[in-house]
């Protein structure tokens, strides 16, 4: 009987409440509660204290979102305030972290409209640069932020190597980041040849040689063709490529990063080597005056950066910097000057040293080992800097070391091809426009000049061209003896004219004059200086 | 990677462990951990199986036939082949007389099939008339006709698919031998009664090992 | 403590606004990279055309008469060729369907004895499907000079041309100018250098190059030509190709009207260039 009443009489705890406490006072305890619970332990007077600037009651309240909730978990309650400063050098772990974001928000923009096909990938590409609105935006700070992300995870290892952050007992922190900067690198390089022209496809298929040196050829070959999916890179190795771009490393990236950052967290965050005394670890114990508490203060400070550096992001891309977009990716054509992207140029140019499998795998298969796990056979735990003199010229010597490499993997270092082509190749590259297709078109009148009369050509474009050219034919005088340049321009469909370079020289062996010579269309409307890097 | 920091033990602890007997749960435990780990290891061979590219026949990696009329006269440049990735050459006395030929490889007269991919790290070389020989944009590494590498970081000879000359019966007259040690394929002398070559980008001849300054070994 | 919120708030709405003016030149923008993409298709598909295209189709697509027809055509563009052939889609689909699929089989009416080739990948051409677009948007490119000239090479009037007499006396013939004529508007390489389908020129292992063979041809007993010296041989064979047609060939084939088309230095001059091929 109780239970037919208690159909048509329904017990609504809220009437209760209203009832005890009346109306106002219950939406008032109700609101109250509903923020707590969101906020996992604020309500609203404890958030209005807190926007407000008050002081907070003990315990505090604002440590309960920390210890209570989920997403405020794995952040501190509060900082030891001398490293909370914005030094040039500190912040940059956090920095890393928001690049991370960063580009896995961008990426998923970019994921709307691209394919990984190579039937496709570049119109994709062309599309999102040209009917999708922001599309040209989101590529270009998806790479910004990719290559600035690079920069920001190698600075950040540096400035923890040079403060002496990785001693006992962080580690497996260092080890755990030096992993995750390897994860940077191989995200941006198979991001790389997701746009399918040119330069990603060749960059790239050097790049993925290396997985073939890999002692023993057993093992080689088999990674090799894990990697590409096919005897060279095609649909595939970009299938392949984008999946590791796309989920693969991201979840290695954030397991290595979720490891990382607890490890940071508890050990706490290592103080400047001059603030603590020597062996002894004090970071994790914050002595109540030296507190700077999460909610607010570091939140809004974390929240100002964001905004700021978004806002950056924004206005670089737009105007500054732009991402290239080369030709259709051609498997049939490799060419010349090929270069890695800048972070690995390092890599290209020790293999320019010598054999593949040593250059290109034992000594960069070496140098991870020992930097991954070098902080486990350290000496002392003396962190100030006069301490450690040969370390920090050590780390002194290796980044002048890779600098060095770095120069000798660009093309300008040793591998030359016959003098006619790299003066064909100054003015008409073969992985970017290069400054003859970059000039304005209306200057380029028919004709046929010179290079040695570059005065004479009658506008500022021509003398510029005709200039570099003959500049470079001088460059190369002792391999091109008696050397003539020639430039042919010739009107050829409506807005496009036919530019032709001759390279006229007496041949070395035979004395005979020999001619070569390349051609290229140019059209008034094809603005390549739009998908240069640094155009407008 | 396991926690580096080790707990002290007090000997009487240690005592304790070693002498504890092994129970049959945990003997069983064990047993399961070991089975999971050999399920894993398999588990990993069966996905580098799944993983590997399959190769098509008839395309690149197959069988290509062709008329011995479409071999290039002899001593004229190489014929290009783009869809079996292939040089063909046609190599008469002047190229093997050769003076950037280095020695030590063995030379003769005949057709080969030059695998167009630089043996360095894999991109296209270029076959540049005017200094007569192919090179390679990539790196520099620059090959003869022959095949043989004369400049650049690529550390042996070109590679060269395997040719077979067969006669209007189908009967194979000759085919490219390895001529050094497993490697180094000779070039193939076309006997009159073929009327095509048949050339297989399934299976290549790697080039002799070819690390010297100016080429040889 | 207070300058990051108020720096903060003015750094939102600054992303705010700098989103706001992006937006609004966005579709200018986008329209400007249709337009720069779209001339780098043109300047792609001219260096195919010259690669790939310009043998048959002659330089500047003017077409070679027996060989392939004009392309910088009027009546490609304004409709009657499509009307001829009894297409019901638009030029550009044309033109885009003929380069990848080719001319296996040929349209009725045509006397074309080459077949064109197929271009696209997906039919077992050379060319993938980015490059057959640069193309398609070249040879559109051509629509604004087509309509505005009346097309086709100009001819020569019956008094100037060299006429079909092979006793005539020609001027010296300058062999450089007639390569440049055979290999470009007459189209004489299509088929005598670049194909089969007419007797080749060059010499080929034991087999003398016209030049040599034009002297033994007409000793033979089944030559049944008029000429009686090397020279009247290849003249003969020039402008009356039907009169002696070498075994293995087929009559008909060969346009009949370089008589009409050729002046008299003209044709001294292919007869020079034919010469040099020993």
């Amino acid at each position: 009987m109780d239970f037919i009443r208690g159909i048509f009489e329904p017990h609504i705890p809220i009437l209760d409440d209203i009832k005890e406490k009346g109306v106002r006072q219950t939406i008032e305890d109700t609101a109250n509660d509903s923020v707590r619970r969101v906020t996992a332990g604020l309500d609203i007077p404890a958030l209005r204290g807190m926007l407000r600037g008050d002081e907070p009651g003990r315990p505090n309240p604002r440590l309960t979102p920390h210890a209570d909730g989920f997403w405020l978990h794995m952040r501190p309650g509060f900082y030891n305030n001398l490293v909370t400063g914005l030094y040039p050098s500190f912040r940059l772990g956090w920095l890393s972290t928001f690049f991370l974001t960063f580009e896995i928000i961008t990426g998923v923009y970019l994921m709307f409209w691209y394919t990984p096909s190579p039937l496709v990938a570049y119109q994709n590409m062309v599309d999102i640069l040209s009917t999708v609105p922001f599309g040209r935006l989101m590529r270009d700070m998806h790479r910004l932020g990719a290559e600035v992300m690079v920069a920001v995870v190698a600075l950040h290892m540096l400035r923890t190597l040079v403060t002496g952050s990785y001693k006992k007992p962080r580690q497996f922190t260092w080890a755990t980041g030096a992993l995750l900067l390897w994860v940077t690198l191989v995200l941006s390089f198979s991001g790389y040849l997701l746009p399918w022209d040119q330069l990603s496809l060749w960059a790239v298929t050097i790049g993925a040689s290396m997985a073939e040196a890999f002692p023993p050829e057993v093992v080689g070959q088999t990674l090799n063709l894990l990697v590409r999916g096919g005897p060279d890179i095609g649909a595939n190795g970009l299938l392949r490529f984008y999946l590791l771009h796309v989920i693969g490393l991201p979840l290695a990236a954030l397991v290595l990063f979720g490891v990382h950052y607890y490890k940071v967290v508890i050990h706490g965050h290592s103080l400047a080597p001059e603030d603590e005394n020597i062996g002894e670890d004090t970071a994790k114990k914050v002595p109540l005056d030296k507190r700077e508490y999460f909610l607010p203060t570091i939140a809004t400070r974390e929240l100002f950066y964001v905004a700021g550096l978004t806002l950056l992001l924004i206005v670089t891309s737009a105007w500054f910097y732009h991402a290239p977009l080369e030709p259709h990716a051609d498997p049939q054509v490799t060419p010349l000057h090929t270069t890695a992207p800048w972070y690995f140029l390092w890599l290209q140019g020790m293999l320019k040293l010598g054999d593949k499998v040593i250059w290109g795998v034992i000594v960069p298969g070496a140098i991870t080992t020992i930097s991954v796990v070098f902080p486990y056979f350290e000496l002392g735990p003396n962190r100030r800097y006069a301490a450690r003199r040969i370390g920090l010229s050590g780390a002194a010597v290796s980044v002048f070391v890779l600098a060095v490499l770095s120069f000798m993997g660009t093309p300008w270092y040793a591998v030359q091809s016959s003098a006619d082509q790299e003066v064909l190749a100054e003015l008409l590259p073969q992985t970017h426009p290069g400054p003859l297709l970059n000039s304005d078109w209306d200057e380029f009148e028919t004709g046929t000049y010179e290079a040695a009369n570059w005065q004479a050509a009658p506008t500022p474009a021509l003398r510029n061209i005709l200039h570099e050219f003959n500049e470079s034919l001088q460059r190369h005088g002792d391999t091109l003896p008696n050397a003539e340049g020639i430039m042919v321009v010739e009107n050829w469909q409506s807005g496009l004219r036919k530019v032709t370079l001759r390279v006229l020289w007496d041949s070395i062996e035979t004395g005979e004059q020999t001619e070569s010579s390349q051609s290229t269309y140019f059209h008034q409307d094809s603005a390549h200086e739009v998908t240069t890097r640094f155009g407008g | 990677m396991a926690d580096a920091e080790a707990r002290a033990e007090s000997p009487a602890e240690e005592q304790a462990e070693t002498t504890l007997p092994l129970t049959r749960r945990e003997f069983l435990y064990y047993l399961w951990g070991a089975s999971m780990a050999v399920f894993m290891a398999g588990t990993g061979g069966a996905t580098i199986w799944f993983a590997l590219p399959r190769f098509q026949e008839g395309e690149f990696g197959g069988v290509f036939t062709l008329a011995v009329d479409q071999i290039p006269p002899a001593n004229s440049g190489p014929a290009d082949f783009p869809e079996g990735r292939f040089w063909l050459v046609n190599n008469g006395d002047p190229i093997l007389d050769d003076p950037r030929q280095p020695e030590v490889y063995p030379v003769q007269q005949g057709v080969k099939a030059l695998y167009k991919v630089c043996v360095h790290l894999g991109c296209l070389y270029k076959w540049v008339a005017t200094n007569d020989r192919f090179e390679c944009p990539c790196h520099g590494s620059k090959y003869l006709l022959t095949g043989s590498r004369i400049d650049g970081p690529a550390n042996r000879n070109l590679d060269v698919f395997i040719i077979e000359a067969v006669d209007a019966e189908g009967n194979v007259l000759t085919r490219t031998e390895p001529a050094m040690d497993g490697r180094e394929g000779t070039a193939v002398t076309i006997p009159p009664e073929a009327v095509s070559l048949r050339i297989d980008t399934g299976r290549r001849v790697q080039g002799a090992p070819n690390t010297a300054p100016g080429g040889g070994l | 403590m207070k300058w990051y919120i108020g720096l903060g708030l003015g750094t939102l709405i600054l992303a705010t606004a700098v989103a706001a003016v992006l937006a609004v030149q966005e579709p200018a923008r986008m329209e400007r990279f249709d337009a720069a993409f779209h001339a780098r298709q043109i300047e792609n598909g001219a260096s195919l055309f010259e690669n790939n295209c310009r043998t048959c189709h002659g330089p500047q697509g003017r077409g070679i008469p027996g060989v392939a027809p004009a392309l910088n055509a009027a009546d490609l563009f304004d409709g009657s060729r499509l009307q001829a052939v009894g297409y019901a889609g638009t030029v550009e689909d044309y033109v885009r369907g003929t380069i990848a699929a080719g001319r296996p089989v040929p349209s009725e009416g045509a006397s074309y004895p080459q077949r064109m080739p197929t271009w696209s990948q997906q039919f077992g051409g050379p060319l993938r499907q980015d490059q057959i677009e640069s193309l398609v948007q070249f040879v559109i490119n051509w629509e604004q000079t087509a309509l505005a000239e009346a097309g086709a090479t100009p001819s020569i009037s019956e008094e100037e041309a060299v006429g079909t007499d092979i006793t005539v006396s020609l001027p010296e013939g300058d062999a450089e100018n007639g390569q440049l004529l055979a290999e470009g508007s007459l189209g004489c390489t299509a088929c005598h250098v670049l194909s089969t389908v007419g007797p080749a020129w060059a010499g080929e292992g034991e087999t003398a190059g016209i030049g040599a063979r034009a002297a033994s041809r007409i000793e033979q007993p089944d030559y049944i030509g008029n000429g009686t010296t090397a020279h009247e041989y290849l003249f003969e064979s020039v402008v009356l190709s039907n009169v002696f047609v070498v075994e293995g060939f087929d009559p008909n084939v060969m346009p009949a009207d370089y008589g009409r088309r050729l002046t008299p230095q003209d044709l001294a001059d292919v007869l020079a260039y034919m010469e040099t091929f020993r």
